[in-house]
């Protein structure tokens, strides 16, 4: 059984990136940043329409406008556009602007159609519907455990709630988009992507060319957080403008594209009851829950994962419950993957009524969660480990105080919430080349999100080696590399480093017998090599088992001041107490956590899709609008990884970024002694809660839409399947 | 955006000159450059007014100061004159959008700036105020409009400048023509209450040269509430000017931001406030006299008691009392 070093050098420790100093000065070339003089702009059309039926597209006008090389329809048929946003034609031209003015002169007949962009509305047996034959919400999923009308009967304890979580958009910093050149009968791809791989095999697919005549680069990208596994419609039309041009084709959506149809969260909207006997164990637990991911939940071009369902019960461990939940479709773009899918809403739901039932049995919220988060499996047990020393970190004992005790107008409160993950990851192959003069180059067709895959890569042969991470070159985001899989679910690390591992191990038995060095790391290294000659030592090495896990816990404080005159939060500390077994580079991995609660910090307080059912458009389609924290939005941060070599590497991007909304739920609830069941925790929202905002009962935040669960008639409806198994 | 013609003006006249009925004076861009590229605003020609002659300046006069019209926002929150006796006039410029922002936007751009309604910016939507049919803020999504306004459109003035200047009994000096108008702010803006299209009384080739302020010192503060803690519009925005005798303030004026097409200012309440010693309760008096007329759309109702809380702290600043955290 292989294994990682004992006493490692790197491993466990904080190494720098290796393409830091090409990011910091430049030097790096994104997907975006790839083009030269002669090359092609490519824009898209998009309906205009919520709900539209496309009778024909006149091209005419714009094929003969100024500069413009190529006009192409998405569907030459007559179809419906079911979607603001939705893609319908696309242009090539020398010049943005020539893009832009052609566009303008395409000639689109259409006939408009009825339409519903808004859940409440959409959820209404009378709605208009999405689909003719079909309601917008259909019949739940049904997942029953245990007895549960029984045990309600028998809790001592009982609490209900509402709460809603809004659809939050994944905003990366690179926008979606690529440059593609068809050059005899190769086409290549500089893709903004999560996954080389996969971009490649669905343009093969969608342009009916095979595999072997597509090659996919992504050296550098700018985010992805789920969104950007497929080629998109944006790839599949770049892609046919080039093998219509003959030029290659830059095609990256602006930013006012990317609020369309490129993905987002889903809403949801939880009702949840929950029983408890008199010891403060949970006994019951009931949810009605709906959310839409759009017209469709992730079309073959988006890598799916984007359905509206969650986890739930979320991470505790309660023998009877049953919940229902559906996906309501509406006029709008589909979800898709974002940052550990459905569980920032699971935990926001489920964490505000653990703090309610808490409340009501008067218990120390973070008792109460150690009297319950019980389940026997490995991210419940370090969990446990997790809720104490966070709680040591955070000073929660000494913090607490029952709600709304803190003086003043501006109040103090604390709150905390868990999450789990997967993670984990397999398949991964690679190659290591070793050259005469000591160099190495590891290739491996994963990429590298911006998370630090390739320091990862190098700082693991470095460690086989005896070598400095500088001395390993990493060459990863291209197809013509060894492959690997998607970078999503958190899979990276733990699918990359045991390839990488396996690889270096095979590499050093060869130079060993090739040299004759029976140790030819560190001191050695450069002698043994002297004997390569000519053509380099090549090694191939896949993923093995052994080397990683998966299954992790994490679980995250927050205090906060809310002034209840204003209605403004400030968030002042989170703390945050991580495992993700074998930390790999401290430094990166701290980092990802960073950048999980900075986006939990904007999904509670700040981020949120505005779709106007009465201009039927994405009304906050830029950063003006959409609300991003910024950095004085951030509080004092304080993470805690917590490294076990022995479980091996697992992954960390998503875990990190679950329970930080419902934390800062909590604390706000724990500040004012109401809580706000709505995020994001707008100003508004709080004075409203607080019965300042003359005609808007505090109730209305989230309890009007609560009757729909009566009218939808799921009482009846008797569960189909065995229930899944908790967390 | 469209094609333009762009040219450089090298003095009043001759930016006039340039500036027909649908072209654009063009400074800071912040904007301007914005609307273009949005669509919202087409300009057959940009006059690059940035080289004026004496338009960079802030000069402090005989009886008060005067900032020319093409100073920045950044300019004015970093001047050490300003920050000691005006100190107000360089809060409010420090609170504007981003360092970016504040380095390129100048103040007379800062004044002049049209509505930042979503439906008003969007590419896709044509509202009232764009020529469209309707305001949709009125029927629909209304959280950041006004509580105020005299005509069918809702949309309110953001400037930070406006409300502060509006408390010192600034005048902007406009060149119309041949003419020279002075305008005060309730002036500047009144086209807006009335009239949907207008974003302020300017029209099109109407240039402003700089502001007058009338005083050269006085106790003035500026305070806003918004979402984010940097880069972000005003929800509401407040300023209040005064001088304070024993505990009591003299020749009080207080006005209000981002809740009308005006700058919201109120006579009878700096009446009321005349001679008053502020504490909670005169504050709130006067926020009650402030807001009386307040019409609350469906999603901006919170920015009622939000205005009344920015009145009271504004004023307690104005007196030089802390706010106190511990009242409750």
């Amino acid at each position: 059984m292989p294994s990682w070093p004992q006493n490692p050098k790197y491993l466990g420790k904080s190494s720098q990136r290796v393409d830091g100093p090409v990011k910091v000065t430049g030097a790096a070339r994104y997907s975006s940043d790839i083009h030269n003089n002669g090359w092609l702009y490519g824009m898209i059309l998009r309906s205009k329409w919520a709900n539209a039926k496309i009778h024909s597209i006149d091209l005419s006008a714009a094929l003969n406008s100024p500069g413009i090389k190529a006009a192409i329809k998405v569907r030459e048929d007559e179809f419906i556009a079911h979607f603001y946003g939705q893609e319908l034609a696309a242009v090539a031209g020398t010049n943005k602007q020539a893009c832009l003015d052609a566009l303008a002169l395409i000639k689109v007949d259409a006939t408009e159609l009825p339409h519903v962009v808004d859940e409440k509305t959409a959820v209404n047996p009378d709605s208009v519907r999405v689909f003719p034959d079909f309601p917008n919400i259909g019949d739940p999923r049904v997942r029953e455990n245990g007895e549960v009308d029984q045990a309600f009967a028998q809790a001592t304890t009982i609490v209900e709630g509402h709460y809603t979580t809004q659809i939050q958009m994944h905003h990366c910093l690179e926008t979606h988009g690529n440059t593609a050149h068809q050059q005899g009968d190769t086409l290549t791809v500089w893709a903004s992507t999560q996954g080389v791989f996969s971009v490649r095999d669905g343009l093969a697919g969608n342009l009916e060319i095979p595999q072997n005549q597509v090659r996919v680069i992504s050296d550098f990208m700018g985010g992805g957080f789920g969104s950007k596994f497929g080629p998109g419609v944006e790839g599949i039309l770049a892609s046919r403008l080039t093998r219509q041009t003959g030029l290659p084709v830059k095609l990256m959506l602006p930013r006012y594209d990317e609020a369309k149809a490129v993905g987002y969260r889903p809403s949801s909207f939880q009702q949840i009851r929950m029983g408890a006997d008199a010891d403060g164990k949970i006994i019951a637990f009931e949810m009605n829950a709906f959310g839409s991911a759009g017209y469709a939940s992730g079309p073959s071009t988006a890598g799916g994962g984007g359905r509206a369902g969650f986890p739930a019960p979320y991470i505790y461990d309660i023998p009877n419950t049953r919940v229902r939940q559906a996906g309501v479709a509406l006029n709008s773009g589909s979800a898709r993957a974002f940052r550990a899918p459905g569980h920032p809403q699971a935990s926001f739901g489920m964490e505000s009524i653990m703090d309610e039932m808490a409340l009501k049995l008067k218990m120390d919220p973070l008792d109460f969660r150690l009297k319950n988060d019980t389940h026997d499996s490995t991210p419940a047990e370090i969990r446990r480990k997790e809720w104490k020393l966070a709680a040591e970190r955070f000073g929660w004992k000494k913090k607490y105080r029952s709600p709304r005790s803190s003086p003043g107008i501006i109040k103090t409160g604390i709150g905390l919430a868990g999450g789990t993950w997967g993670g984990g990851g397999r398949g991964t192959q690679a190659e290591c080349q070793i050259n005469a003069d000591g160099s190495v180059e590891l290739r491996c067709g994963t990429q590298d999100l911006g998370t630090g895959t390739r320091t990862l890569m190098a700082m693991i042969a470095a460690e086989i080696f005896g070598l400095e991470p500088g001395q390993v070159t990493a060459r990863l985001g291209d197809t013509l590399f060894p492959p690997s899989g998607g970078s999503g679910g958190s899979t990276t690390a733990a699918s990359v480093s045991p390839a990488i591992h396996n690889v270096c191990h095979n590499a050093l038995k060869e130079l060993r017998e090739m040299s004759g060095v029976e140790n030819p790391t560190g001191d050695n290294w450069r002698e043994a090599c002297r004997k390569i000659g000519i053509q380099p030592l090549i090694a191939q090495g896949r993923w093995v088992e052994g080397l990683s896990s998966r299954g992790v816990g994490g679980v995250q404080m927050a205090e906060v001041t809310v002034d209840t005159e204003t209605g403004v939060v400030k968030i002042k500390k989170i703390v945050c107490v991580q495992d993700c077994g074998l930390v790999v580079n401290q430094l990166t991995c701290e980092s990802q956590a960073y950048g999980g609660v900075i986006m939990g910090i904007g999904y509670a307080l700040f981020e949120e899709r505005i779709m106007d059912p009465l201009s039927v458009v994405v009304l906050n389609p830029n950063f003006e609008t959409y609300k991003l924290p910024g950095a004085q939005d951030m509080p004092e941060i304080d993470i805690t990884l917590l490294d076990m070599p022995e479980r091996g590497v697992i992954g960390v991007g998503e875990p990190v970024t679950i329970p930080t909304a419902a934390a800062i739920a909590n604390a706000v609830a724990n500040a004012l002694g109401v809580r706000i069941p709505s995020i994001p925790i707008t100003p508004d929202k709080v004075l409203a809660a607080l019965g300042e905002v003359p005609n808007k009962p505090a109730a209305s935040l989230a309890g009007s839409w609560g009757n729909f669960h009566k009218k939808l008639h799921w009482d009846e409806i008797q569960p189909a399947q065995a229930p899944e198994e908790g967390h | 955006m469209k094609a333009f013609q762009y040219v450089t003006a090298s003095n009043t006249e001759r930016a006039l000159q340039l500036c027909g009925k649908k072209d654009k004076f063009l400074a800071g861009g912040t904007d301007l450059l914005g609307e273009i590229k949005d669509y919202v605003s087409q300009p057959g020609r940009l006059v690059n007014i940035k080289k004026l002659p004496g338009t960079r300046e802030i000069v402090e006069t005989e009886d008060g100061w005067k900032l020319g019209a093409n100073v920045t926002i950044a300019e004015i929150a970093s001047h050490a004159g300003l920050q000691k006796n005006l100190p107000g006039v360089a809060e409010a410029a420090a609170l504007v959008g981003s360092p970016q922002i504040r380095n390129m936007g100048t103040l007379a751009g800062n004044l002049a700036q049209h509505s930042r309604c979503w439906y008003y910016r969007h590419r896709d939507v044509q509202c009232l105020k764009n020529g469209g049919a309707r305001c949709y803020a009125r029927e629909a999504e209304n959280k950041y409009h006004s509580l105020f306004s005299g005509n069918p459109c809702i949309s309110p003035v953001v400037s930070n400048l406006a409300v502060i200047l509006a408390t010192l009994n600034a005048s902007v000096n406009v060149q119309r023509g041949k003419k020279i108008l002075n305008l005060k702010m309730g002036e500047f803006y009144m086209n807006a209450w009335f009239n949907p299209y207008a974003h302020h009384s300017l029209q099109s080739a109407d240039l402003i040269l700089h502001i007058e302020i009338p005083v050269r010192a006085r106790p003035c503060v500026y305070m806003q509430v918004s979402e984010k803690t940097d880069f972000d519009w005003a929800l509401v925005s407040c300023a209040a000017a005064g001088e304070l005798k024993g505990n009591t303030l003299q020749n009080v004026r207080v006005a209000l931001g981002a809740i009308s097409p005006l700058v919201h200012e109120v006579e009878e309440a700096n009446e009321f406030l005349e001679n008053k010693e502020i504490d909670r309760r005169t504050a709130n008096m006067a926020a009650e006299i402030i807001l009386r007329e307040a019409v609350p759309m469906e999603h901006n109702g919170y920015k009622v008691p939000m205005a009344r809380a920015i009145i009271h702290r504004t004023l307690l600043k104005l007196a030089g009392k802390n706010f106190d955290e511990k009242i409750s």
